[in-house]
Formats: C-alpha cells, structure tokens, sequence
C-alpha cells in the first residue's frame, strides 16, 4: 500500500508531492495522470517497493525518488542531459599537498553548483581525498548494483617509479577524478545517490563514514557482494553480446595502450639520439667561418624539434594513456555487472525450477519467485540503459581522445616546420663582402 | 673556366652492372662495371644531336685514376671517390656492396667525381683523365707508364723516413698557415664522421617510431569490426597509420643523398690533408738539405783551415791515427767543393720547387674552400627542405586521421 512519501534526509520543508519533480514519486500508485505508464509499459507492482533488495539481502537504496526502476529510465525522454536541463555541476580542481605526522597526502577541491532540491545550499565547496573517492565509489556500487560506475584512476602506484607528488601525476589525477565525478553528474539515476549528496556537501565526511560503517555491522552484512552460488544456465542473448563485446574491447585498448607505450619508448630513444645530433653541427660551426652561422642554426633548429618532441611525449603519457587505462578498468567492472545480473536471473531461474518440481498448485506463484523476477527484470532493464548511455558516452570520449592524439601530433610537426622554416632564409643569406 | 672539360662535354655514368671474371689470380669475381657516357656540347647548339661515346670501367678503374692524379698534382685537393665500402650504415641499409641501392648511390657518386675533375681548371687539362673518359682498351697501360707509382713510393718513403727521425712540423717557419690548414683537416674530418655517426643513429630510430605506428592501422581495423557508428571512422583512420608508417621508406632514402654529400666532404678533408703533409715532406726534404750542405761547407772548412770544430769519427780517427797527406787533403776538399756547388743548386731549385708548391697549392686550397661553403650550404638547405616536406608530409596524414576520428 502506498504511503507518505518518505522524506529526504536533507529536503527542505516541502514535501514531495508539492514538487513539480518530474521524477517524483516513491510508488506507483501515487504517479499523476501525466505520468501514468501507458499500457504496454506494464510493470511489475513493486517498483520502489520498499523490499526490493539483493539477494545478499542489502537493501536497495531507494531513499531518492529517482530510485531504481525501468519506468523511471523510460520516461526519460532525453538521456543525456543538456545544457538547458543541467541542473548539477561537479568539478574537481586545486590539489594541495597536506604534510602531517603520520602521512603526507593530496586533497582535491570538490565544487558543486545545483538548483536540485535534495541540495540545501545551492552552491558547495570541499576537500576530499582519493581515498575518499574509494569510499564513495565502493558505497555506489553497494547501493546500486544493477548500474555501471564509472572507474576510479588505478589506487595503487610503485613507490619510487612514480612520484605520487609530481606536478604530472596529480594532475593526471585530478583529471580522471574529475572524469569520474562528471560521469555521476550525468546518471540519472546514480546523481540522485545519497552517498554521493553527502560527498559533494558533509563537512565532515569521515563522521558520515563511520555512521555507515555501523548501520551495516548492525545488520551483519558483508560490504562485499556474496554470490548466491547458483549458476545460470544460459546468457541471454544480448546479455552474452555484450560481454563478448566487452572481451574484446578491454583486448584492444590493451593492444592499443601497449603500442601507445611503444612509440612513447621509440621516441623518447629517439630524442636521446637528437640530442646528441644537434651539438655536433654546433661544434662544426665552431671550426668554419662562412659555415658558422648556418651551422649554428642547423643546431638550434634539431634543438627546437627536441623539445617539441620532449611535449609531444609527455603530453601523450598524461594525456592519452591515463584515459585508456581508465576504459580498461571500466570494461572490467562492466563485466562483473554482468556477473552479478548472471546471478540474479540464475536465482530466479533455480527458484522457479523448484517451485515447478513441488507440484504446488499452478495458478498462484509464490511472492518469494515474483520477487525474483522483478529483480531479473529491473536489473536486465537498469543494465541495457546504462549500457547504451555507457556505449554513447565512449564513442563521445574515444572521438575526443583521438582526436586529441592527431591533434598533438600534428601541433608537433608544426612547431618543427615553423623551425626548419625559419632558418631557410638564415642558410640562403649571401655573406657580406668583409 | 673557360677551358675547362665539364664545358665542352657532357659525362655521365649513366649505368652500373654486375660483371664476372677472372682476377689477378685467376679466381673467379663477381664485380660492378659502370657506363660512362661522353658526348660533345658543342656540336648540340648547332641542333645536331653528337654521338655519345662510352665505355665501361670498373671501381678499381677509377681508384687507379684518382692515385694518378694525386702523384700528379700533389699541390691540388683531388675530389675523393665514393666510398669504397658502405659505411655508417643504419640498421635497414644494406652494407653490401652488391645492394642494388649502395650500387646507384655510388653510380651517383663516381659521376659527380668525374664531373668535378672535369670542372677542375688544372685538372681537366690532364690527357690522362681524357684517356680515361674515352680510350676503353689499354688505358691501364698508359696510366702506369706515366711512372706515377715511383712518385707514390718516393713519397711514402719520406714519410717513413721522416717519421723515424721524429721530424715535426715545429721546426717549420712561416708555414703556420699549413699547420693551422692541417688541424682544419683533422678537425673536419672528426666532426663530420661523427655528425654521420649520430645521423645513422638518428634515422634509425626514426625508423623505429614511424613503423609503430604501423600497429595502430591493424588494431584500429579490429576494433572497427566491433563497432556500429564508430567503425568506419577507425577503420579510414587506421589506413592514414599505414600510410604513415610506410612514408619513412623514401624520407630516409632521400635523407641517404644528404649523408653521400656529407661524406664526399669527409673524403676531401684526407685530401686537404694530403696536400699539407707533401708540403710537409717538401719542408723537411728541403731543411735535410740544407742540413747537408751546411755539415759539408764546414767538413771543407776544417780540412782546409786544420781545425777541427764539430766532432766527426773521421776527424777522430785522423787524431788518433794520424792526419793525413796534404795531397789527400786536397783531394777531399776538391770532392766536397764539388758538392758544395751541387747541393746548393739543388737546395735553389728546392726552394723554388717549395714556392711554386705554397703558390700553386694555396691557390688551389683558395678555390677548395669557396667550392666547400657553397656546397655545404647547399647541402644543408637542400636538409632543411627534406625536413619540411617531412613535416608537412606528417602534418598532412595526422590531419586525414583527425578527420576520421571525427566522423566515429
């Protein structure tokens, strides 16, 4: 049955059926008449029903209106959000290095600008760390398991290959942070997460940590996804389509990062060599008279190329490389979305085929195996959305990082012709009768 | 330069071939002929095509013709030949002399040879160099009765003599100008082959990052498969990474032409060289002359005065053993006179032979160095042009895939 709507925890006084929210509602039945599903949207009663929940038996999260649910996804006319509708704007800027007695470690500014009502403040401004980005990253994936998250950089670096306090690796950094927040902004349903409204707006993130690390020791769950340990028979075939799909592709960025890397190694070999190239024709023109200045400028240009070449290089490390392995590693996670769903439809299918072996009168299913096909079905619908948004904002992305690769290659050989240009005239000069 | 043979006929070495036959010991070899083709400029302006004369001569052909003209004229810088051996090679050239490519570089080479010997205003005059250009049969005989062999041995055989004196060039006056030209030579010598070191270096691994690139065009092409909208754009991208990777072919094969001119000067540094060192020679025949002639005029001065100033084994023995007769005394002083008088006609013409050689060499060295900086200059704009069609050449490929990219 349906009740009050459950207030937000940081809503204003306002309830929610007095907001003009087009998502707004925590029950089917509450839905105007201008959201009312059309008739062949027909969907199963309980969604937001209150006992959606995995079969681990963590609940699903459904504290905002715009909880889990196909209906939701579908009245969506438009997935992506433009420029006219945005309301959340999330960035990430201004590293600060924190030297304290026991670890030294970066914070990042997290600034959020928004109209949504679950934000009491239309602006706020934090400090967070990567950790607490793991945190959060791992509180969403609790928390919505039918849904892709977006990647996180890679936690680890080796101590001492990598400076974790270079001006480069921060940046690179803050960039896939950044990357990573946006990617929530943009869900329609994961920017509507409370984890991720008390990390863009607490204070104090640790307390809140700390609160949840209790609820979840009260309720004896594991933070970890337990599989039910049933095995599915068969994928369906969209299913089994894209995670082939994903096989593959986590195989190519793989070819593609190593030959990224490759060139980035011939290169830098290369540079090594123009370095010694350069100076030599200096030392020539130190021995000539008429020769000298040709010579040296024959010198300074092979210079000028070195360090276009030197940016080109690390422009392609910081840039270009961070953002493939970021693909990899949400390829990956993809993957075990699907592995989960896998788990949720063999749950259902092992349950069915033992309610069909009990011979138990037909015409009433049992709630428990209903239950189980709801959740089939909401993840199966929750997964194909957020794959197709997933496969448009790659194309977007990969469009933009090549793009940017011929773009820096070809800044390259731009600054080189503008340096060899230059020095024609130098070589051509007559000398002055002396 | 008005007289000169470059002006009045048109050579070329216009074709190489591989020959075998039987050498000096009757083993069979395989070797490469080249065609030189020779035609009067004069009889063309009269719109009459000239015949072409030619004839075909092997690599050792020529190194005996260079060998000629630099006993011949030990006062002029002799152009070098290409080398005989591929040298500074980078990974994918061949050091084979049998390649096709290091054969039409050095058809290429031996061409401008002839053609600078030709334009050479003392050079071309030599009816030796003629001979070679157009009398096929016998040539070598006429070469080596030119006796030109003994002028290469008499050389060599004062350089050994003056090496095992441990002469040096300080006891030389006035010839700071050869020292300074000697330390010029050496100088460019290192510097240029170094400069042809670090270029292989470079080219290889210019080699390196081009055909990396090669790998995207086959990744691209599977990835595409996968693909719906972005496939087409990867794949079109993927051919531009291709066409990319094979450009370096020609870059480099071009770049070759810059090394051979680089080289031709690497090989004309040992011929300035050589023309200090007969200087050198000269210098130090001449100072043993002198040498000669001052220890005789003062042997006959002891005889004919009795004294005895410098130590000789003679004047000790005499001491020792008693002097001798006033005849005898005669006698020698009468030998020594005589040689006195030669020797210092001999020193004359010497020292003329010295002055005309500074004269002639100087001139020619005069001529050498502006016909150096031209060409040097030449070389390295014709360098810097090669790097901007590069340039432009990748530019023009990154932007075709930056078109394809976004198209996916």
């Amino acid at each position: 049955a349906a009740g009050a709507p459950k207030p937000l925890p940081s809503s204003g006084p306002k309830s929610l059926r007095e907001m003009p929210h087009p998502l707004a509602t925590s029950s089917s039945e509450e839905m105007g008449p201008a959201l009312t599903p059309s008739p062949d949207l027909l969907l199963p009663r309980s969604i937001a029903d209150k006992d959606l929940s995995l079969p681990n038996g963590t609940p699903v999260d459904t504290s905002s209106p715009a909880s889990s649910s196909s209906l939701l996804n579908r009245l969506q006319l438009d997935d992506d959000l433009d420029g006219e509708t945005r309301d959340l704007f999330v960035t990430v800027d201004d590293p600060k290095k924190h030297v304290c007695t026991m670890e030294t470690y970066i914070t990042y500014r997290v600034t959020t600008k928004t109209t949504r009502a679950e934000f009491d403040l239309p602006e706020y401004s934090v400090r967070r760390r990567y950790q607490d980005f793991d945190w959060l990253r791992n509180k969403l994936e609790e928390s919505q398991p039918t849904h892709l998250i977006p990647p996180l950089p890679e936690k680890f670096v080796v101590k001492g290959v990598v400076d974790r306090f270079s001006e480069e690796f921060v940046e690179t950094r803050r960039k896939a942070l950044d990357k990573f927040l946006k990617r929530i902004t943009d869900h329609p349903v994961l920017s509507f997460n409370e984890h991720f409204n008390v990390f863009l707006t607490a204070k104090d993130l640790n307390a809140y940590k700390k609160q949840g690390m209790a609820l979840l020791s009260k309720m004896g769950e594991s933070v970890k996804y337990v599989t039910g340990g049933y095995k599915l028979r068969s994928r369906p075939l969209e299913f089994a389509a894209i995670g082939e799909y994903l096989d593959t592709f986590s195989l190519k960025l793989g070819t593609i990062d190593r030959i990224a890397q490759r060139i980035i190694k011939e290169q830098l070999e290369y540079l090594v060599e123009l370095r010694e190239y350069g100076p030599v024709y200096s030392t020539w023109g130190g021995l000539e008279v008429e020769l000298s200045e040709p010579l040296e400028g024959v010198s300074a240009c092979i210079g000028n190329c070195c360090t276009a070449l030197e940016e080109l290089s690390e422009d392609m490390t910081e840039d270009f490389l961070p953002v493939l392995r970021e693909y990899i590693l949400y390829s990956e996670s993809m993957k075990n979305v699907l592995k989960k769903r896998d788990q949720v439809q063999a749950e259902y299918e092992a349950k069915l085929e033992a309610v069909a072996l009990k011979k138990e009168d037909r015409p009433k299913v049992p709630t428990d195996v209903e239950k189980c096909q709801d959740r089939v079905e909401c993840f199966n619908a929750d997964l194909k959305a957020d794959m197709e948004r997933w496969q448009n904002n790659k194309r977007q992305d990969f469009r933009q990082l090549l793009m940017g690769m011929a773009d820096k290659n070809i800044q390259y050989y731009e600054k080189c012709l503008t340096a060899w240009e230059s020095i024609i005239p130098l070589l051509q000069d007559k000398p002055e009768a002396k | 330069m008005e007289d000169c043979l470059a002006k009045k006929m048109e050579i070329t070495v216009s074709e190489a071939e591989k020959r075998t036959g039987r050498n000096a010991v009757n083993m069979q070899e395989t070797y490469t002929a080249y065609l030189i083709e020779t035609r009067a400029v004069e009889s063309q302006s009269e719109g009459q095509c000239a015949p072409v004369d030619s004839l075909w001569r092997r690599y050792s052909e020529f190194e005996l013709l260079r060998n000629y003209l630099s006993a011949t004229y030990p006062h002029i810088v002799v152009p070098p030949l290409p080398e005989k051996r591929a040298d500074f090679v980078w990974h994918k050239l061949s050091a084979d002399n049998m390649d096709p490519d290091f054969v039409e570089r050095r058809r290429i080479g031996l061409e401008n040879f002839l053609l600078r010997v030709a334009s050479h205003p003392v050079l071309c005059q030599d009816k030796i160099f003629y001979s070679f250009l157009t009398q096929e049969g016998g040539w070598k005989e006429i070469v080596n009765e030119t006796g030109f062999q003994l002028k290469v041995i008499t050389v060599i055989v004062c350089l050994m003599t003056a090496v095992t004196q441990k002469y040096s060039n300080k006891h030389l006056s006035g010839c700071l100008r050869f020292t300074e030209l000697k330390h010029y030579s050496d100088e460019l010598q290192s510097v240029i082959s170094h400069l042809l070191r670090v270029r292989a270096r470079v080219a290889d691994r210019l080699y390196g990052v081009y055909k990396v690139h090669g790998n995207y065009g086959r990744v691209f092409s599977e990835w595409s498969a996968i693909e719906k909208e972005m496939g087409d754009g990867l794949q079109s991208a993927g051919h531009h990474m291709d066409v990319y990777a094979a450009s370096i072919d020609d870059i480099l094969e071009e770049e070759e032409h810059y090394a051979d001119q680089l080289k031709e000067y690497l090989f004309y540094a040992e011929a300035l060289r050589a023309v200090c060192r007969k200087h050198e020679l000269m210098q130090y025949d001449l100072e043993m002359a002198a040498q000669d002639l001052t220890s005789k005029k003062q042997q006959c001065e002891e005889l004919a005065t009795g004294t005895v100033r410098t130590f000789s084994l003679k004047g000790m023995t005499s001491k020792l053993f008693g002097q001798e007769t006033p005849e005898q005394r005669e006698a020698k002083i009468k030998v020594l006179e005589e040689q006195i008088q030669e020797g210092e006609e001999q020193l004359k013409s010497k020292n003329l032979e010295g002055r005309d050689f500074v004269k002639s060499a100087w001139a020619d060295i005069e001529r050498f160095k502006e016909q150096k900086n031209h060409d040097l200059k030449e070389a390295l704009i014709s360098y810097a042009v090669m790097q901007i069609s590069m340039c432009k050449k990748g530019i023009q490929v990154w932007t075709n895939a930056k078109e394809c990219f976004s198209k996916m």
